[in-house]
């Protein structure tokens, strides 16, 4: 199913609900959530904290389950897939960047993009020139064999988003990706997305910075678990009722 | 697969790596020479006496009358055990087999009046129904007949003409020969073989002879003397309470002074072996508690002080599987290093407890089944911990401190 | 401070109730493994009279056969002829000599309804008693006379005067011995030493003999040793006597020689001796005589059983296992409460005052994990009693061996906790401090 079109949804949320229990709340983290990102699409999902925009992110790089709707992730509907399978999915499929980096701390630059490499159970040749491919594209090929506490933030950061192009992923997952870095730091790690889906990969980006969901074609907004406006994108139908979350 | 990444992740929070390395080298050490001297033990309190020891008794009787006539009152007694119901025989004996005292001597094959070296022996002085009391087995000769059996006072003691052995001591003084019909010396007293019985240890279980026996044909008469019962098999106890009795009513002017089974005496003089294996096992049982404890702790933490690194790896496509086997790898890797390193010390400690102890070295094989066994307990105390971080969600990594 | 360090420690242990178990239990398993082997071992190898050790000795003459020595390498017996007790006794060349032996013997009473006994006298001289320190409830030692004429005296021991006499001064009364009839001279204090360093032929941590009798009764009685007893070549006649006369040695001789001269003087004597002995045709191997101390005697009968010393050894290592064990806890625990640490010493505690509240936070465990170790260690001692004969005395924990394992504990839990409080301390404290 991947040929090229330029239409074809890249992911696809039907009405998709969350419900957080603890033995005396329920939260509504996400109620009737739906959402379209093409192919090739740089998306940004705002939303102020407590939005619900951590859980459509979680949900849609497929970190959490959820309890009902229909959620089709690049022409394969993922709704009812085994813990296996969602793993096998983010493992060949999707890329993250997180708001931390999440580098192993104990591991150098190389070990680390080599991370997702092996759970794919590649040749080591295959990865190695793989990383090396990666490590490039971020600019860092020279520091392989640096721990990350040898690193800058930014340099952190880059090393994560080696890592996840490592495994030519259909679609990549940016949290907050600027969050924990200055602001010329920041500026690089965005030209670099740009240049990653210049080059044909879907970004979905969470962030609550409008500076930064300026970058985006589009921006989405959510609040009380949905999604609020959809502007900007002449291709994308907007008749979702969103009067409800106004009350 | 992944061992290279997990090695250098190990090597960069050493200490707990190498605390539970070197704490799995001591107890591979120590859990080898342990097995190997409780197995040492045990083989040894196991081993076969030759006699039905199960179904013996021993009454210990003294005399106290003033006209005590010890040949008459040895007769009486015996003629009394052997038609007691439940009986299968008994016969006088000087001493106690298994029982860690009685008599022993030096023996030659020519006459020699100071030999330069002698053969020891284990020494019973009993009657012709030694055999079928004891229940050992004749595999060559006769028996001693009835008139053949020499009654003497203790303090005019000379050694016999005549012998019933064991196949051991003949084996040692005639090695690869029939001993049968040969002798054998005490200085220059000649002493026949008559009889060779198949086994029958001595009353030393813990001396390298133990197992080079004679029977001699003769009843020592003095103040003290006892009497060995056979019954039959489960009447022992039974048959005991009823011969105390007897005995006590005889009037031959003794009285028992103690009675016993067989088991008592064998079980009296293993008591030192076997406080050591109790001792052994305990250290050995608690040593592996600990040791897999320690495990489950230090892994539980490293779980918990890795939670975030985990979740990155689920969202990153680990499985659980991947999860639960990077610990099983990391702990299969220290454990590897402490059995290394354990070999090392298992062997260093056996030269240790053979310097001690007149030991044979740790047979090679113990090991490997020792690697082999506390890879096994490594990999089953981290199983909990490692089913603990599988668990992690993956949405860990989405969430910031 | 320390209240305050105090209490810092048994918060944070009770946070973790399943971590502290596991810890003090590891240290009161490895204290109390160590304890029972020490308990053990020690009272082995302890010293039975300490005020007079290095001066009673063990004599040893080398009587035996010239083609074989009584014990590989060249070792003289262990024990002396019947012959060399009355000769050395005769000479009295020592402050106390001492020749004796045990024998079984059947105790009757005038009661004519009280079963016979079979009791254990040791026919001794009467130097026996103030040579190795014997306490006296009543009466006390016979006196030479006995000794020369051979009376028929005894001394009973306490329990067996409880025994007879319900525990009243029986001094003057008589009682049975083998159909004689033995007038009480003495009756003992409980008196046990261990181990029987004068008799270490047998049961060497067993009961002394239940009475005393004058040695000189030996050929009267025909007294036979009930010990061990070792002969090379045949006696001259078949006969008492002639057992009396031959070269099979049955009897423990001690000489009490106080000072180093003295010593010297009776090891010269001895050397006499065997040479005058030489000319009569006995005594074929090289001069051989020696004195061992009662030290030197317990080592040289290795008293202190291997097995005692192998379970010393391996109960040490098991203890380093359980302090690899709560060193490796411990760390993990101190790491994990780097913010804690973090903020203590972002408001001012100095790194000593750090390091003493962990120091006192692994001196709980081990304090704790000691005493519980003590416990355990007593328990298994009484299942040590419960598997070898119980009579024997070296079962017992006594306050020296508690004191040593508190020591051991405290000790080792502090070499133990060191370590770990060493690694937090000397972390910088902006570490956790910085958001991870």
């Amino acid at each position: 199913m991947n040929d090229s079109n330029g239409s074809k949804n890249m992911l696809s949320m039907q009405n998709i609900s969350k419900i957080y229990r603890t033995d005396v709340v329920q939260t509504h983290a996400l109620r009737e959530f739906s959402l379209e990102v093409k192919e090739g699409e740089f998306v940004a999902v705002m939303g102020p904290s407590g939005s619900g925009k951590t859980t459509f992110l979680n949900i849609a790089g497929l970190l959490e389950s959820f309890d009902t709707g229909i959620y089709m992730l690049d022409g394969e509907d993922v709704s009812h897939l085994s813990d296996d399978g969602r793993s096998r999915i983010r493992n060949e499929r999707i890329g993250f960047i997180f708001q931390s980096f999440n580098l192993i701390p104990d591991l150098n630059v190389f070990d680390n993009v080599d991370v997702p490499l092996r759970y794919r159970g590649l040749k080591s040749a295959d990865r190695a020139k793989r990383i090396q491919d990666a490590l490039e594209t971020v600019g860092l090929a020279s520091r392989m064999k640096h721990l990350p506490s040898q690193l800058s933030g930014g340099q952190q950061q880059r090393v994560a988003i080696a890592r996840a192009l490592a495994g030519e992923p259909r679609i990549l997952f940016a949290d907050e990706p600027t969050g924990n870095l200055d602001s010329l730091m920041a500026r690089q790690v965005l030209d670099m997305l740009e240049s990653i889906n210049a080059s044909g990969t879907t970004i979905v980006m969470v962030t609550h910075d409008p500076e930064l969901a300026r970058r985006a074609h589009r921006s989405v907004h959510v609040l009380d678990g949905q999604v609020m406006d959809l502007k900007a994108v002449p291709d994308t139908g907007g008749k979702r009722d969103n009067g409800k979350a106004q009350a | 697969m992944e061992i290279r990444p997990i090695l250098s992740a190990m090597l960069r929070n050493k200490t707990g790596a190498i605390l539970i390395a070197v704490q799995i080298a001591l107890t591979l050490a120590i859990v080898c020479n342990a097995v190997f001297i409780i197995h040492d033990r045990i083989t040894q309190m196991g081993r076969p006496s030759g006699m039905d020891e199960e179904n013996i008794f021993i009454a210990n009787l003294s005399a106290y009358k003033a006209d005590y006539v010890a040949d008459s009152a040895i007769k009486t007694d015996l003629d009394l055990m052997r038609s007691l119901p439940g009986v299968v025989d008994a016969t006088y004996t000087q001493s106690i087999p298994l029982s860690g005292g009685g008599w022993s001597d030096g023996a030659t094959t020519i006459a020699d009046e100071h030999p330069k070296s002698t053969v020891g022996m284990g020494v019973y002085h009993m009657d012709d129904h030694a055999l079928n009391a004891l229940g050992v087995k004749l595999v060559e000769g006769r028996n001693f007949n009835h008139d053949e059996i020499v009654y003497v006072d203790g303090d005019k003691y000379t050694t016999p003409t005549q012998a019933v052995i064991s196949k051991a001591f003949g084996e040692k003084l005639w090695p690869g020969q029939d001993a049968l019909g040969k002798t054998f010396y005490e200085g220059t007293k000649g002493i026949n073989v008559i009889g060779v019985v198949d086994t029958l240890e001595g009353t030393w279980p813990h001396w390298p002879g133990f197992e080079r026996s004679v029977i001699f044909p003769t009843v020592l008469e003095s103040a003290y003397m006892r009497v060995l019962v056979r019954t039959l098999p489960g009447q022992r106890d039974e048959v005991m309470k009823e011969a105390e009795k007897k005995l006590g009513d005889a009037h031959t002017g003794n009285f028992v002074r103690s009675i016993h089974p067989l088991a008592f005496y064998r079980d009296s003089t293993n008591s030192g072996d076997h406080a050591m294996t109790v001792m052994l096992s305990a250290v050995t049982v608690m040593i592996l508690a600990i040791t897999a404890l320690g495990i489950v702790g230090l892994a539980s933490f490293s779980v918990r002080q890795r939670t975030r690194q985990i979740g990155t790896r689920r969202a990153l496509g680990a499985t659980r599987r991947d999860i639960v086997r990077y610990f099983m790898t990391e702990n299969w890797l220290i454990t590897t290093m402490g059995v290394l390193l354990g070999s090392v010390f298992a062997v260093a400690l056996n030269y240790w407890l053979v310097e001690l102890y007149d030991l044979p070295h740790i047979a090679w094989y113990y090991i490997p089944v020792g690697i082999v066994s506390l890879w096994v307990l490594g990999l089953l105390a981290v199983l909990g911990p490692a089913l603990k971080a599988a668990a992690i969600p993956p949405a860990i990594a989405t969430r910031n401190v | 401070m320390f209240l305050y360090n105090l209490r810092l420690a048994l918060l944070s242990l009770k946070r973790d109730p399943v971590l502290t178990l596991l810890m003090v239990g590891a240290v009161a398993v490895g204290i109390g493994m160590s304890t029972t082997t020490l308990a053990v071992y020690h009272s082995m190898s302890g010293n039975p009279i300490p005020q007079k050790s290095g001066q009673l000795f063990a004599v040893q003459l080398d009587n035996w056969s010239p083609s074989q020595p009584y014990n590989d390498p060249d070792d003289p017996p262990t024990q002396v002829t019947y012959r060399d007790a009355q000769n050395l006794m005769h000479a009295g060349k020592a402050k106390h000599q001492n020749a004796s032996f045990t024998s079984a013997m059947v105790l009757q009473t005038d009661k004519p309804d009280v079963k016979p006994d079979l009791i254990v006298a040791r026919a001794t001289f009467d130097d026996f008693f103030p040579m190795f320190d014997v306490p006296f409830e009543y009466g006390g030692p016979w006196n030479k006379d006995a000794d020369q004429n051979a009376e028929q005296v005894v001394v009973l021991d306490h329990e067996y005067n409880q025994k007879l006499f319900g525990g009243a001064n029986s001094v003057g009364k008589e009682i049975i011995l083998n159909n004689r009839r033995f007038r009480v001279v003495g009756v003992l204090k409980p008196w046990a030493p261990s181990p029987k360093y004068y008799d270490l032929e047998n049961d060497q941590f067993g009961d002394p003999e239940d009475m005393f009798i004058p040695f000189n009764l030996v050929s009267g009685m025909q007294l036979h040793s009930n010990g061990n007893n070792s002969c090379w070549g045949p006696p001259a006649d078949n006969s008492f006597q002639g057992y009396l006369n031959s070269e099979c040695v049955w009897i423990q001789f001690w000489a009490e020689l106080p000072t180093k001269a003295e010593q010297d003087d009776y090891h010269q004597f001895l050397d006499n001796y065997v040479q005058d002995q030489k000319k009569l045709g006995r005594f074929p191997r090289p001069l051989n005589n020696r004195l061992n101390d009662v030290t030197d005697w317990l080592a040289y009968n290795h008293v202190v059983s291997k097995d005692s010393e192998a379970l010393v050894g391996l109960s040490f290592m098991f203890l380093a296992v359980c302090m690899l064990n709560t060193i490796g806890l411990i760390l993990a625990k101190f790491l994990r409460r780097s913010g804690e640490i973090g903020l203590r010493r972002a408001v001012g505690a100095s790194k000593a005052a750090l390091f003493r509240q962990y120091l006192v936070e692994t001196g709980v465990i081990g304090i704790s994990g000691g005493l519980l170790g003590i416990l355990l260690g007593w328990a298994g001692l009484i299942g040590v009693r419960h598997l070898i004969n119980s009579s024997d005395h070296y079962t017992h924990l006594d306050w020296t061996m508690v004191g040593v394992s508190l020591l051991l504990a405290l000790l080792s839990s502090m070499l133990a906790g060191i370590y770990p409080a060493w690694r937090v301390v000397r972390i910088p404290p902006a570490i956790y401090l910085k958001v991870q």
